[in-house]
């Protein structure tokens, strides 16, 4: 009998549902997304495959799942009324923030609303200060209060976050047992136990994201539970998390910040287990939709992850040297550069008479001007349908017929016109105008940290990923390009991949060549015990689990700093001197120079992943994709720029590339059209991957 | 002006020339070594064309907008002809090009052959080139020879060779050559990046169509530029405001006064009438005042006009020599920052009377300076630089910011658990201040207070604040904001300073500093009752003040309205005439 692993992806329009045999076999199911209880359109899909493959809730091994609770209620100020005790003096820490904006010149700028209004903001005295020493105690009687004053104002959760605590979280504690005396149902979390990491805002900002959102989390996670439990499902519940890897719903429960941004880390995930497998180490991800792209990097097999980010930051084009823009969470996140390009992006002539693609995006609804849902501004898919790029008389996959003709007649009208130019051509300059906006994103992530992106594979997927990705690829003079089955559920298939992980970390600010080796090797030794710990309540046995150390440093002075790996084992003398070794390399690397050996090199942060390894491989080498192969499609013109012009382009079918072909070719499929342009040759690996590969 | 040959072209080589120029401030942001220049942004990447003439420039300092070409225009006249590939120049003379001493050039001229095609520039604010003062921004030098190290035009490196003596003389001048030197590593490396992506695009564009594109974005620039300054309604306008004192003659304020004309599709911003060039060391460069008045009409600009040479061809600034808008020799200028905030609201004041829906009352009036210096026990020196602003004036259709960047500026603060780690100084208090905002149907932003406890033996405070004798103004009918103040020991014996003092401190000294409340816009008894209720809820406002600066009554018990009062009490008053600008 089959176990079955079953990866669910929840987004905002469609839920995406990914059962996977022990035996490789695969089945995939797309249904609406339940907005107002998400759980329901999960339940109704597993229904219904249970039915079409005459299956029970009993053949489920377990549910993986990647969610958008966490975001929306911060998006959408839907989180828990919840209160914040801070040190007297400190009330506006989360409103004040770091100051900074994300944008220049602009009077119009809102800051967005603080998650916990002044009011429910109440400070007590005490002080501890940067060592850990109490300099003034807490005075239990004066907290008893403040708790009470919370408590009269009908807080659903209380955030605790104290000047200094990562030093000393004595008195945060005292308030925490004060809470639980007083209110012993009542959630709450203090800084220490969320992030025990130095600067006060974004411990305070992280901390209070984590307590505003653990009610509305709990409550989700329970009555999906509950409705799992009712249709027979009595399998496991993991959720993915911003950093890639797995927790059980328990671990989810109390720390909610860590699954925020568990929607794009699937297809980030699944990217990573194929550059082992395909033996494609460095890999850089490519994922479009609709309306947004993204970009990351796997590099020798590893996902490449930032400490921090911003919910609802908006777009990346400049967000990386310009923050302030959305709530601060710092936990460790799979590192994804976003642009605000996708099908939907409008196409414009502005007023110096250059074409611009976006950002303006004409949504799902109305959409492109062929949806004819009344869409009036020309986009992306609109030039795609011209260019004969996509199919012209529905949409792939869909119930949605096109009106190429509208398509045409919009971009003549609002682009090729006013620009003097043939309205192929025209069409042809937004597809490339849109490609050169999302190569910011892959420059973001590679070259604007000295990596190049030519020593990089691509691998796109998304619906609209593969195609762009050859004229990406060219343009940035990549030549290798990776399209996966079904590219358009890429993201919950790769949450299949992810394994169980907890990442900690701790402030050490040490010079490396001034401190006891054996001060660092406890600490190390200390956030190890505490993954061990969470691992085995996570079921592992000793042999399972696994541990990676990292050191967050940077040359005394220096502001940012850099990740690099520690050395496991016991740190002696040799191992410190090799970290400062590798964290100059690093910097050399990433920066392109590295100051000499008079400069010391502090660690800030030092770090630990503990990672749960299950007893078999959980993904079987071979899948066998039952997806319904269609009719022999008829060949249809389609248009490669000025100088090659239409050419009559065969129209294929993924199991069609066998046997290798030249481009020009399309390859349509259920979620996704794959564009191979001229001279490009495709072909099908021996996992079912298309394989691109451009002329150098 | 030449219409767009090939716009999709032209918007492919646009897209990649500024991602090279954002890519370069990458670099510098994340390898500094100076808080300075990372938390205030205070660095700026840029391309120019051969003959200097800016291209584009990448994401960073508003008060950089006019620098990067004054400065280039004085190396390309003394170098142009002899220029060599590998050459590199350095510079930093407010009266050679440059805008105060901190603020150091590097220029790489980028050659394919023998032919030079285009520059990489970068600035960067660095935190000690020497001077009598720790952290060279004193504001109380009276002549620039007391600020530091002046460096004229020169060459860093020569066809690649490295300028040893340069290097030397920098070493010996500076507090703290390794952060200058990594500081300077950094420019060099953004040069290098920008060097290499560029001749990639030669590669691909060939060097005739890389510089007709150049050309042509600047020509786009300034048709985006004229076209929206068009929309503008057509006048003259003065606006005039005070700087407190320079520090030095404590009991004359300085006068700034400007003079918009727009015209058709194009703009100028004239100062004269500004007060003449002052002792203390806040006087500007006129590529400053530039920056300021760039500022302020890009603000009112729809955004997604390049930075470069043609905006600058659509909007005039001048300003007579000798005034503190464009000081000459020995002024001293290293604090000008004050000075250029205070015209960025000069700016916006006129502005106001041109185009009253588009901008809003006084700011704080930009960034407080605060700086404690000296020697520890073992003689090492320490020097602590802070910035703090906050407040931005109501504007016509919302409240002031409030905790939020000056928008000359886009600084961050540091955090409070960093210095107390770092230095001998302890952060009592980092918190708004109530009653303190300038009243207005929407109010200024409201103010907050930064408390540090000194911890060392003994050491020098330097304050440069302002915006005490003179207020941030209220605009139709929003009344001023509430002054800034510096106390010293505020829970002793509670000592008040002057905006600018330079003195010892010792073991256990409490500094406090209150920024400015923003000021308001339009008349407080229209503010929304409910804004009004949900401000003394938060403790920013008191109930008395609700009463008597806005007519409304709260029931503090209740947290409600009483609104039967606040209409009578309104109505006690009625309708008055608004005066335009209000400096209560």
């Amino acid at each position: 009998m089959s176990q079955f692993r079953v990866g669910v992806d929840i987004g905002g329009t469609f839920t995406d549902i990914v059962f996977l045999g022990a035996d490789g076999k695969v089945v995939t199911k797309k249904v609406s997304s339940t907005v107002d209880d998400y759980a329901r359109a999960i339940v109704d899909g597993l229904a219904e495959v249970y039915e079409e493959q005459q299956l029970a809730g009993a053949d489920i091994a377990e549910l993986l799942h990647g969610t958008t609770v966490g975001s929306n209620a911060i998006l959408e100020a839907k989180g828990a009324r919840t209160g914040l005790i801070t040190t007297e003096g400190f009330r506006d820490i989360l409103e004040i923030r770091t100051l900074r904006m994300p944008r220049l010149y602009d009077l119009q700028w809102e800051k967005p609303m603080p998650l916990i209004e002044r009011y429910l903001r109440r400070t007590v005295k005490e002080r501890v200060d940067s060592e850990g020493n109490v300099k003034d105690a807490l005075d239990p009687a004066e907290a008893e209060r403040v708790v009470q004053t919370l408590l009269d104002e009908k807080v659903e959760a209380i955030a605790v976050c104290l000047l200094n605590a990562y030093a000393n979280p004595v008195h945060e504690r005292a308030i925490a047992e004060i809470i639980r005396a007083k209110a012993p149902d009542l959630p709450f979390c203090i800084s220490f136990d969320v992030l025990p990491e130095m600067k006060e805002y974004e411990r305070t900002s992280t901390t209070v994201i984590n307590t505003y959102i653990m009610p509305i989390v709990k409550g989700y996670l329970e009555s999906l539970r509950r409705e799992l439990d009712s249709s027979g499902t009595a399998a496991p519940l993991l959720l993915m998390q911003s950093n890639g890897g797995l927790m059980t719903s328990e671990a989810a429960t109390r720390l909610p910040a860590n699954i925020v941004e568990s929607g794009p880390a699937g297809g980030v995930v699944g990217a990573q287990a194929l550059s082992r497998k395909l033996d494609m180490p460095d890999l850089i991800t490519f994922d479009m939709g609709g309306t947004t792209a993204k970009a990351s990097l796997i590099e020798k097999t590893e996902v490449t992850r930032s400490l921090e980010y911003q919910v609802g930051g908006g777009i990346m084009i400049g967000s990386r040297l310009m923050t302030g823009g959305g709530y601060t969470l710092k936990v460790p996140a799979i590192d994804l550069a976003e642009v605000g390009a996708g099908g939907g992006s409008i196409i414009t002539i502005d007023a110096g008479g250059s074409m611009q693609v976006g950002p303006q995006s004409a949504g799902a609804f109305p959409g492109p001007v062929c949806y004819d849902q009344g869409g009036t501004e020309p986009t992306v898919t609109d030039a795609n349908v011209v260019l004969g790029y996509i199919n012209p008389t529905h949409l792939v996959g869909g119930a949605l017929t096109l009106n190429p003709e509208k398509s045409r007649q919009v971009l003549e009208e609002k682009v090729a016109k006013p620009v003097g130019l043939e309205v192929a051509h025209a069409a042809y300059g937004a597809h490339q105008i849109a490609a050169s906006n999302m190569i910011r994103a892959i420059k973001a992530v590679s070259s604007e940290r000295g990596r190049d992106p030519r020593r990089y594979a691509m691998l796109a997927f998304g619906g609209n990923g593969p195609l762009f990705a050859a004229g990406m690829a060219k343009a940035l003079r990549m030549t290798r390009i990776v399209i996966p089955p079904s590219p358009g559920l890429f993201s919950s298939f790769g949450l299949l991949y992810a394994d169980v992980e907890h990442h900690y970390s701790r402030t050490v600010r040490r010079v490396l060549r001034d401190s006891d080796p054996a001060l660092l090797n406890a600490a190390w030794q200390e956030l190890e015990d505490q993954a061990r710990e969470q691992l085995a309540v996570d079921g592992f046995s000793d042999g399972q689990m696994r541990f990676r150390r990292a050191a967050n440093m940077h040359y005394k002075g220096q502001i940012f700093e850099l990740t690099v790996p520690a050395p496991d084992g016991v740190i002696d003398a040799a191992a410190v001197a090799t970290l400062e070794e590798a964290f100059g390399q690093e910097h050399e690397v990433t920066y392109g120079h590295r100051a000499g050996p008079e400069e010391p090199v502090e660690l800030v942060n030092a770090m630990v992943v503990g990672q749960g390894i299950p007893h078999r491989p959980r993904v079987p080498d071979r899948l066998i994709n039952e997806a319904a192969v269609g009719d022999k499609l008829p060949p249809r013109q389609a248009y490669f720029g000025p100088e090659a012009g239409w050419i009559e382009t065969p129209v294929i079918r993924r199991a069609d590339l066998t046997s290798a072909h030249i481009g020009p070719c399309i390859v349509e499929e259920y979620d996704a059209t794959c564009l191979v342009p001229p001279e490009a040759t495709a072909s099908l690996d021996s996992y079912g991957n298309i394989v691109i590969k451009l002329k150098d | 002006m030449a219409e767009i040959k090939d716009p999709i072209a032209f918007e492919l080589f646009k897209n990649t020339i500024f991602s090279i120029a954002d890519e370069m401030a990458l670099t510098i942001c994340r390898t500094t070594y100076s808080g300075v220049l990372r938390d205030n942004m205070d660095f700026s990447t840029a391309f120019a064309d051969a003959d200097g003439k800016l291209v584009a420039q990448g994401l960073t300092l508003p008060g950089h907008l006019g620098s990067i070409p004054d400065a280039l225009d004085v190396v390309v006249d003394r170098f142009g002809t002899e220029m060599k590939p590998g050459d590199m120049y350095i510079m930093n003379d407010p009266f050679d090009g440059g805008m105060h001493l901190p603020d150091i050039f590097i220029f790489k001229p980028i050659f394919v052959g023998d032919r030079r095609l285009a520059f990489a520039a970068t600035i960067c604010h660095h935190a000690d080139v020497g001077g009598r003062v720790p952290g060279s921004n004193a504001s109380d030098s009276t002549e620039i020879y007391q600020e530091g190290l002046r460096i004229p035009p020169l060459k860093l490196y020569d066809q690649g060779v490295r300028n040893d003596t340069m290097w030397s003389i920098i070493e010996k001048n500076v507090r703290i050559p390794v952060q200058v030197f990594g500081d300077l590593r950094a420019q060099l490396a953004a040069c290098h990046i920008a060097e290499k992506q560029f001749l990639e695009l030669v590669g691909d564009y060939g060097e005739e169509t890389v510089e007709i594109y150049m050309a042509e974005i600047i020509d786009y620039a300034e048709r985006l530029t004229r076209a929206a300054v068009a929309d503008l309604p057509d006048g003259t306008v003065s606006f005039e405001d005070w700087i407190d004192d320079d520090g030095i003659d404590t009991d004359q304020t300085i006068r700034l006064f400007v003079t918009i004309t727009k015209q058709g599709d194009s703009m100028n911003f004239d100062w004269t009438g500004s007060s003449e060039q002052v002792k203390g060391a806040i006087n500007n460069t006129l590529s400053y005042t530039k920056a300021a008045s760039y500022t302020a009409v890009r603000s009112i600009l729809p955004d997604g006009i390049p930075n470069n040479e043609g905006v600058f061809r659509a909007i005039g600034v001048e300003a007579p020599s000798g005034t503190i808008a464009n000081a000459v020799l020995p002024a001293a200028c290293a604090a000008r920052g004050l000075t250029g905030f205070r015209m960025v609201d000069c700016a916006f004041g006129a502005l106001a009377l041109l185009t009253p829906d588009k901008v809003g009352a006084a700011s704080d009036g930009g960034n407080t300076g605060v700086s404690i210096g000296g020697y520890d026990a073992n003689r090492k020196p320490y020097i602590f630089v802070d910035f703090a602003c906050g407040t931005w004036g109501g504007r016509p259709w919302a409240d002031g910011l409030q905790g939020n960047s000056n928008i000359f500026a886009n600084m961050a603060s540091q955090s409070v658990e960093v210095i107390e780690a770092e230095q001998p100084i302890e952060i009592l208090a980092y918190e708004f201040l109530t009653d303190r905002a300038g009243a207005g149907q929407y109010r200024g932003g409201a103010p907050y207070r930064r408390d540090y406890r000194f911890l060392e033996k003994e050491a020098i405070l330097q304050v440069r604040s302002d915006r005490r004798a003179v207020r941030p103004y209220g605009l139709y009918g929003g009344r001023a904001g509430k002054p800034s103040m510096n106390y010293l020991n505020p829970n002793g014996n509670n000592q008040v300073l002057t905006t600018k003092p330079t003195m010892n401190i010792s073991h256990g000294d409490v500094f406090r500093h209150e920024l400015a409340g923003g000021g308001g816009w339009g008349d407080p008894y229209k503010r929304d009752p409910d804004a009004v209720l949900q401000d003394v809820r938060n403790e920013l406002v008191t109930a008395d003040a609700a009463r008597e600066e806005y007519g409304v009554v709260v029931d503090t018990e209740g947290w409600t309205v009483d609104m039967a009062a606040t209409e009578a009490l309104r109505a006690e008053r009625g309708d008055i005439e608004l005066e335009t600008v209000i400096w209560d």
